[in-house]
């Protein structure tokens, strides 16, 4: 039964991860948002499983919560936004596909490096998915950085939330309910004010590349 | 019980304040005063806190211990309280000079909610509810920065909420990092994330988890208490913010961070000994303190220079954490003194964006001539901010310095010196500039309606009493938290 | 040293395989039309394709050398010699010493390279093209197919082929671990890119500006194009096999009774079926990437090859 639970484990966190790797390969916020949505579902999925594994009802609850709000509300929203403002693709990012996809490959590692002492310590049977948690951290953080839309930094950082959730289900079965559902708000809020500032960019701008976010300088 | 009634004395004026103006769509001066009387009541609690800290005892209220104030937590409530107070009077630039009663109200609404979850976050026991209060905070003060839309503020906001967030997200990342420490040794508790309790078993936790949720942590709190390399939003956001907004960001938000960073490090040390998180708040603080004073140097604006000071200074509280005992004394008097005296300068700042109506430096001449009262009173803000006695600043880092050197720390220190003098220079070159020569046509001379700054004259007084002696209330508050938080 | 029983067996298996391919890339051709509708040609065409080329006569370049003579002896031989030592029936095979997964790979590697020569050789700008496109190809997807076989080869502690298939047998649950299924993935999509399929080339086009490995042969005739195919169907059920039996191992047999041989012919070719109707099914769904994106795709392949790799590591 362990083994299994270790097995869930390790493949749930690997398509998590895999769904944050779709955002450096293709191109178009409507490829970005699926796979969003697809990584909220897996992860809300991976938290049930833990919840049941590890017999844990307040996972459960953490579950579905996760789904509504991050793999059905939030990419509903975002879709109108992305209807909206984009013509559908994505201005050359700062960092070319190739070079991204290798440069994340590499923050795998380095997250698998930095991962060996928790690795160490854990005796839970999700420890192994915890290095690809810290994988899509990194993974996330970079997308954030190289990319020029802000709606994909939007993306990007509701990945790393992700990425943090992701962590916390591996390393420790979740954290205290009332500690989760204060996340849940703080990321929905979070959200809705990015959200309100995409509607004052294009507004002000005419356009959300952050390209032109440049007149404060120094 | 009592504590109870002090705590709900502390937070709810400010919930109530909001409430109120949120209700009284039409009638904000009634707003305006409840807000007023709300403060008082609030620093008067915040005061009491402080008094009962002083006697070595903590308060502590709610379901298991849930709020609790100690020595640390009362110094940083006494501060936002007091610069949250003063930021809600009626200043120019949050609609209330120029009778816009929806965006007056706004404002009112949202720096409310903004001091009470500053307000919450320093006396709560949980350090992942401090966290959602933090974050809360980012999202509540986001919200408050385009109140005048334009190109620059959205500009500014968009970096602060993106970076404020991811930032504020790798801080819980590290405390999740810390919790699977705590769980691994001794199973899931439901007080598990209780400061007291972290403290206590710190010294058993696993050194080398700890110290990597500690980058974590230095990184995403660093971020907002404007450390570089991660302080780039917050030029933009304190100029562009509507400046009683940048007052409570620039004094006391990024206390309430510094507050975390304190809180964290002495956790961490409990368990790995200072010499990891030493180093790397030491590096960290001395990039801020370079880029701030250098930064300083090639401002056109006079906000943003205010806002790169805070940079410089938020560099040397942390760079005084890492000089034992004597430089956290130093650090919590310095995270006072600059909650005053920048406060004030933003305050000021405000009232000269007003009359000039250009934040360029170059733009405003003769201050002293055009306004009488302002204009002295701001070059007394800068004065301090230089670090110049008799104000208090140049106590703090004089101390900060001395315990600098008696760590050992001479490279480190120097440095320091050295690029506090830079900021110094500076500086003093855009206030000479600013408050001599000619009256730029078009701008209104003399200040009939001064009484406005009145409270300020407090402001001045606390600054000239910290620098010419040391109440006795405040020095043995403060070396009872440096003992404490010091292993 | 040798025993006839395992000589002979492997001999049969090298001669099954070179049976099979024109099936396999019949069966392929015949689901793709089927799934757009047309009623395609039967499973046998390539053989019935393969006998109008080797009666015909030859027609050679008089700028080719003797490489453009050598090349197809070659490119089949090395991929018959490939055939020998991949477990398209049993395992460990009688020459198990020698079937490492590198030399595997490189031996295919060795046929790509002289094909690429053959491209050049007669000195048409096609050929050139096509061979300039090849070499791109295969430069870019070395490093992706051998981060593949590292995990693979990590997860079972050796590059022998017999090794990791017998490793996995053992633990039935590796199957489904995240850096086999990973590898998996990474081996597919770079197995895609040498074998010429969709989305990096299009095997059945005509518009010569869009072939890739079409261009490399199209000087060839007669008896040379007959075993050039060949050649490189057997590289496709080369591919498929080692995707299979060694990710999939369990049919294979490990007694070289009759009955374990049956059960595992019937294994293989079930297994190979799924996968033709998978490549089938994606080339009918895929369009093919324009040449610039392909260092993309393989990029993909090569950061799953890191991940698997990360994570066979660490699961060790």
């Amino acid at each position: 039964m362990e083994g299994l639970f270790s097995q869930v484990a390790a493949l749930g966190s690997s398509g998590v991860l895999l769904c944050g790797l779709i955002l450096l390969w293709r191109r178009g916020v409507g490829a970005y948002i699926t796979a969003f949505t697809w990584q909220s579902a897996v992860l809300a999925a991976l938290t049930a499983a833990v919840g049941y594994f590890g017999a844990d009802r307040q996972l459960y609850v953490v579950a579905v919560l996760l789904f509504l709000i991050k793999a059905v509300a939030i990419p509903r929203l975002l879709r109108r936004v992305a209807q909206r403002f984009t013509a559908g693709r994505e201005p050359a990012a700062y960092v070319n596909t190739g070079t991204s996809l290798v440069v994340s490959g590499l923050l795998v590692l380095l997250a698998y490096a930095a991962a060996r002492p928790l690795e160490a310590i854990s005796d839970m049977p999700t420890r192994a998915g915890m290095p690809l948690a810290m994988g899509l951290l990194f993974v996330s953080l970079f997308v954030i950085i190289s990319r020029r839309m802000a709606i994909t930094q939007v993306i990007g950082f509701l990945m790393l939330e992700n990425a943090i959730a992701l962590l916390a289900v591996l390393a420790t079965y979740g954290v205290p309910l009332i500690v989760e559902v204060g996340v849940f708000l703080d990321v929905l809020m979070g959200f809705l004010v990015m959200q309100i500032f995409l509607y004052d960019i294009h507004d002000t701008f005419s356009t959300t590349d952050v390209d032109v976010l440049k007149r404060l300088k120094h | 019980m009592a504590d109870t009634l002090i705590l709900a004395g502390l937070l709810a004026p400010w919930a109530v304040a909001a409430a109120c103006a949120a209700a009284l769509r039409h009638r904000q001066r009634l707003a305006a005063r409840v807000t007023a009387a709300g403060s008082v009541v609030s620093l008067g609690a915040a005061m009491w806190l402080w008094a009962n800290a002083l006697g070595g005892r903590a308060a502590t209220a709610g379901p298991g211990a849930l709020f609790r104030v100690d020595g640390l937590s009362a110094l940083v409530g006494v501060c936002v309280a007091a610069v949250a107070g003063l930021a809600m009077l009626p200043w120019p630039g949050t609609g209330q000079g120029d009778a816009d009663p929806g965006r007056t109200r706004f404002f009112r609404i949202f720096a409310s909610l903004f001091t009470l979850s500053m307000l919450v976050a320093v006396t709560i026991n949980n350090v992942a509810l401090m966290w959602v209060a933090i974050e809360a905070t980012t999202i509540v003060s986001a919200v408050l920065i385009p109140l005048h839309r334009s190109k620059a503020s959205v500009e500014a906001s968009w970096k602060y909420i993106l970076i404020g967030s991811v930032g504020i997200a790798l801080a819980f990342a590290g405390t999740v990092l810390a919790y699977f420490d705590f769980v691994s040794l001794l199973g899931r508790r439901h007080d598990a994330l209780n400061w007291t309790l972290l403290m206590e078993v710190a010294p058993a936790l696993h050194a080398d988890v700890l110290r990597l949720a500690f980058v974590f942590l230095l990184v995403g709190y660093g971020t907002k208490a404007g450390l570089a390399p991660m302080h780039t939003w917050l030029p933009d956001a304190h100029s562009e913010a509507p400046a009683p907004l940048s007052a409570m960001m620039s004094g006391v938000l990024l206390a309430v961070a510094q507050y975390a960073i304190i809180r964290w490090k002495a956790v961490v040390d409990a368990a790995s000994g200072p010499a990891f998180t030493n180093q790397v708040l030491m590096a960290l603080g001395l990039v801020s303190i370079a880029v701030g004073a250098l930064s300083l140097v090639r401002q056109r604006s006079y906000k943003r220079l205010l806002a790169y000071s805070s940079v410089e200074h938020s560099g040397l509280i942390c760079l005084g954490l890492t000089f034992g005992p004597a430089g956290v004394f130093a650090s919590l008097l310095h995270l006072v003194n600059h909650a005053v005296a920048k406060s004030m300068s933003f305050l000021l700042a405000g009232r000269i964006l007003a009359r000039y109506r250009s934040a360029d430096v170059g733009a405003v001449t003769g201050l002293v001539r055009t306004m009488p009262v302002t204009g002295p009173l701001f070059a007394t803000g800068i004065i301090a901010l230089m670090g110049l006695p008799p104000f208090g600043m140049f106590v703090s880092e004089f101390l900060l310095f001395r315990a600098g050197f008696a760590a050992g720390q001479i490279a480190a220190t120097s440095a320091a010196m050295l690029l506090a003098g830079i900021g110094f220079i500076g500086l003093a070159g855009h206030l000479a500039r600013m408050l001599h020569g000619a009256r730029p046509d078009g701008v209104a001379a003399g200040e009939r309606e001064w009484w406005p700054l009145a409270p300020l004259a407090v402001s001045l007084v606390v600054m000239v009493a910290l620098g010419l002696f040391l109440p006795s209330g405040i020095a043995q508050l403060l070396g009872q938290v440096a003992e404490a938080f010091t292993p | 040293m040798f025993d006839m029983a395992g000589i002979v067996v492997e001999v049969a298996q090298a001669l099954l395989a070179l049976a099979l391919a024109p099936a396999l890339v019949g069966f392929i051709r015949w689901m793709k039309a089927r799934l757009q509708n047309r009623r395609g040609a039967p499973i046998w065409q390539p053989y019935a394709e393969l006998r109008k080329l080797f009666r015909k006569d030859m027609v050679v370049s008089r700028h080719a050398s003797w490489i453009f003579r050598v090349a197809p002896y070659v490119i089949l031989g090395s991929t018959i010699v490939v055939s020998l030592l991949v477990p398209v029936l049993v395992t460990p095979l009688p020459f198990n010493a020698v079937a490492d997964l590198f030399a595997v790979v490189y031996l295919l590697l060795l046929g790509t390279v002289f094909l690429a020569l053959a491209g050049l050789d007669p000195g048409s700008a096609f050929g050139g093209m096509g061979s300039s496109r090849e070499m791109t190809v295969a430069a870019i997807s070395e490093p992706a197919i051998a981060l593949a076989i590292l995990s693979l080869a990590l997860a079972a502690g050796s590059t022998n082929l017999g090794e990791i298939a017998a490793r996995t047998i053992a633990r039935p649950s590796s199957a489904l671990s995240p850096g086999h299924i990973l590898a998996f993935v990474a081996l597919f999509i770079v197995m895609l890119a040498e074998t010429g399929r969709l989305p990096v080339d299009n095997p059945a086009t005509h518009l010569e500006l869009t072939m890739i490995h079409e261009a490399m042969i199209l000087e060839y005739s007669g008896p040379y194009l007959a075993m050039v195919e060949w050649a490189s169907w057997l590289k496709l059920f080369v591919f498929l096999t080692l995707a299979g039996n060694l990710f999939v191992p369990w049919g294979l047999a490990t007694s070289l009774t009759p009955a374990a041989l049956a059960i595992a012919f019937a294994a293989t070719v079930a297994k190979l079926v799924v996968l033709a109707a998978a490549v089938a099914v994606l080339e009918t769904r895929v369009a093919k990437l324009r040449l610039f994106r392909v260092p993309e795709l393989l990029a993909v392949s090569f950061v799953l090859g890191l991940l698997a790799v990360a994570s066979s590591f660490s699961l060790r």
